[in-house]
């Protein structure tokens, strides 16, 4: 039996409707839930938590159907992009919001709280006042209030959108390990692949209010089923068998090698991913930072806004690229045209 | 060129409108003669008018504020059948005239079958003390309730949404997150409520009737001071009014300064 089981949901909210929605997370996975802006992420994630009237569908937590069940009831907690701590509580008494509606003594609140604070490191602030708090602090603070009360199931709607590169790198690592600390199931609405790639075990992808595809990440990146997934995933990925890995991971693919950063078992059977607009394209052979230098062939050269999709043949590999106008120019790009490829190591994402 | 001198025209009427505000406010306190005004303070009549206008007004704004954030919340929180319509009527008392807003209640009161039954239970509004209190209520609210309507609308939804994640029912989120967050704008409503009160004066003589040592506040001291030409009465129930509105600001600073600091500390 699944955790969550979500069939057929609709909602109307006038302008906006979710439509046949159905979704089941297994326990302890974790969802990302991707697609573009106003496909009704947000909205199905509060719905999910209890938030909106439902038309018809039914969801069932644990086998029990908490369809018609109030928010406070279901036992999931929620956390936002900006935070939304209580401005008047201080951060102890943010965290330990959720756990003084439980039967638990002084001493358990305390011990509680103090050991998730221990675990995302804000045990030092605990006496402070949110506002005074950098926004990683912040949220890592919101993130122990949802997960201090150990909910059945934790959702997350974009909660490092508002966090620099470093912090959310940061937050990622944190998460993943508390997460699993306090085996929590969760789904995690967000913009940053990069959160699908370290933290996902499940990815699902919204458009106009329907779940156009679910599946592991391999799956919806490497088999998208649908133009759309195709074109919004957007991203190269090469299946490989790792050669060795010392301070970087030598990747064999077909006749050619790819350098990665990450680390991976040699003799294993990988995927990597590296985004289009992390390759850059070069006529002549120089000295570069890059590791991985690649002869090329444009095979189709596609104009979108300001923008130009180029299709290259790497030895036999398909790899997309994005160019700007200007560059191409300079380059001279048009289809049949030889030049190179390259892409830093620390650009090449194992994703499986 | 043209943008300076449009710049210098608006601060020059602002500048000049707060100068004769300030002319006038401050001619009521120059033109009449101390021993005037001390003796109008001792009189008896103004003492009962201070005392009624205080007790009166103090009632009708804890009223308010009862009826006040259920209202503002129901509006800014809910969607519900007549929503609209209770917007729009609660607009209308800022349109219309007091005056008429007093004949209004005086015949809802006095001439219908709502106003009899109550009387047969022993309610009298018209012309009584009660009257004051339901005329400063009615005036009052509409205000007072758009302010709340408005300091709740600041308050992001999901804090509440949060707050219920957490295990709170929709009361307890109220007063343990919405409350609290609102409390500054919650003051301000409180200092509008009985300082519209304080200044109720149309629907009050309209309803309550304004008559000597008996239905009389302080606006109605005023009025009624004028009308027998004791301008010395009459200026000092107009300082009286303009003192218990700032105390009351005053209070009311000094009450949420020292709880930001306790909060704070
Ligand atoms: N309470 C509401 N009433 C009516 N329409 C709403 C409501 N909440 C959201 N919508 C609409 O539903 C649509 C989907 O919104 P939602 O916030 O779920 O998008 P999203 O996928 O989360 O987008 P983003 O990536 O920008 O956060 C939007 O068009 C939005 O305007
Ligand atoms: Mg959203």
């Amino acid at each position: 039996m699944s955790l969550l089981e979500v069939k057929d949901l609709n909602i109307n909210l006038g302008e906006f409707h979710l439509r046949d929605v159905s979704l089941t997370v297994e326990k302890n996975n974790y969802l990302t839930i991707i697609g573009p802006t106003g496909a009704g992420k947000s909205v199905l994630l509060e719905v999910i938590a209890g938030f909106y009237p439902i038309k018809s569908g039914k969801i069932t937590l644990a086998g029990r159907n908490i369809t018609a069940l109030p928010p406070e009831n279901r036992g999931m907690s929620i956390v936002y992009q900006d935070f939304m701590l209580f401005p008047h509580l201080n951060v102890f008494d943010n965290i330990a919001f959720g756990l003084r509606k439980k039967a638990l003594s002084r001493a358990e609140i305390e011990r509680e709280v103090r050991t998730i604070s221990r675990e995302l490191r804000i045990d030092q602030l605990l006496h402070r006042k949110p506002k005074t708090l950098s926004g990683g602090e912040q949220q890592r603070v919101a993130i122990a209030r949802a997960l201090v009360i150990r909910p059945k199931m934790l959702l997350m709607d974009e909660p490092f959108s508002a966090l620099d590169e470093k912090t959310r790198e940061k937050l990622r690592s944190m998460v993943k390990k508390a997460v699993k600390d306090y085996s929590t199931t969760v789904i995690h609405v967000t913009h940053d692949f990069e959160d699908v790639f370290s933290l996902a075990n499940r990815v699902a992808v919204m458009k106009d209010g329907r779940i156009v595809q679910e599946g592991t990440p391999e799956e919806i990146f490497c088999k998208p089923t649908s133009d759309f997934v195709a074109d919004f995933v957007g991203t190269n990925f090469f299946h490989g068998r790792v050669l060795e890995s010392s301070n970087i991971t030598t990747i064999s693919i077909g006749n050619i090698a790819i350098y990665t950063t990450e680390v991976a078992e040699p003799g294993a059977e990988v995927t990597l991913s590296v985004r289009p607009e992390a390759i850059i394209l070069t006529r002549e052979l120089g000295m570069y930072s890059a590791r991985n230098v690649l002869p090329a062939r444009v095979v189709k050269v596609k104009k979108r806004g300001h923008v130009l999709w180029l299709t290259l043949d790497v030895e036999g590999l398909t790899l997309r690229a994005v160019i700007t106008l200007n560059a191409a120019e300079l380059l001279g790009i048009k289809e049949g045209v030889k030049l190179y490829i390259m892409f830093k190591a620390s650009s090449v994402r194992v994703i499986g | 060129m043209e943008r300076l001198s449009f710049r210098l025209f608006t601060i020059f009427i602002a500048l000049l409108f707060a100068l004769f505000l300030f002319a006038a406010i401050t001619t009521l306190f120059l033109i009449p003669k101390p021993n005037e005004i001390i003796e109008s303070i001792k009189s008896e009549e103004m003492a009962y008018s201070l005392k009624l206008s205080l007790v009166t007004a103090s009632i009708s704004t804890l009223l308010v504020m009862l009826f006040g954030i259920p209202i503002g919340y129901a509006l800014s929180r809910f969607d519900f059948y007549g929503k609209s319509a209770v917007k729009s009527i609660l607009d209308l008392p800022m349109a219309f005239p007091e005056l008429v807003l007093g004949l209004a209640l005086l015949l809802l009161f006095g001439r219908t079958t709502f106003g009899g039954a109550l009387n047969s239970l022993g309610i009298n509004v018209v012309f009584t003390k009660l009257g004051i209190i339901v005329a400063q209520f009615f005036t009052a609210l509409p205000y007072t309730a758009r302010v709340i309507y408005t300091a709740f609308e600041s308050i992001s939804k999901r804090y509440e949404l949060v707050a219920r994640s957490l295990g709170y029912g929709e009361f307890e989120t109220f007063r343990k997150v919405t409350l609290p967050m609102a409390r500054s704008g919650l003051f301000a409503s409180t200092i509008i409520a009985f300082a519209r009160s304080v200044g109720t004066f149309g629907s009050v003589l309209i309803l309550a009737g304004g008559s000597y040592m008996n239905t009389e506040i302080l606006p109605v001291t005023l009025y009624l001071n004028i009308s027998y030409g004791n301008i010395g009465m009459a200026i000092t129930s107009g300082i009286m009014l303009i003192i218990v509105s700032f105390t009351a600001i005053l209070i009311f600073e000094r009450l949420e300064g020292s709880k930001n600091v306790s909060v704070r500390g």
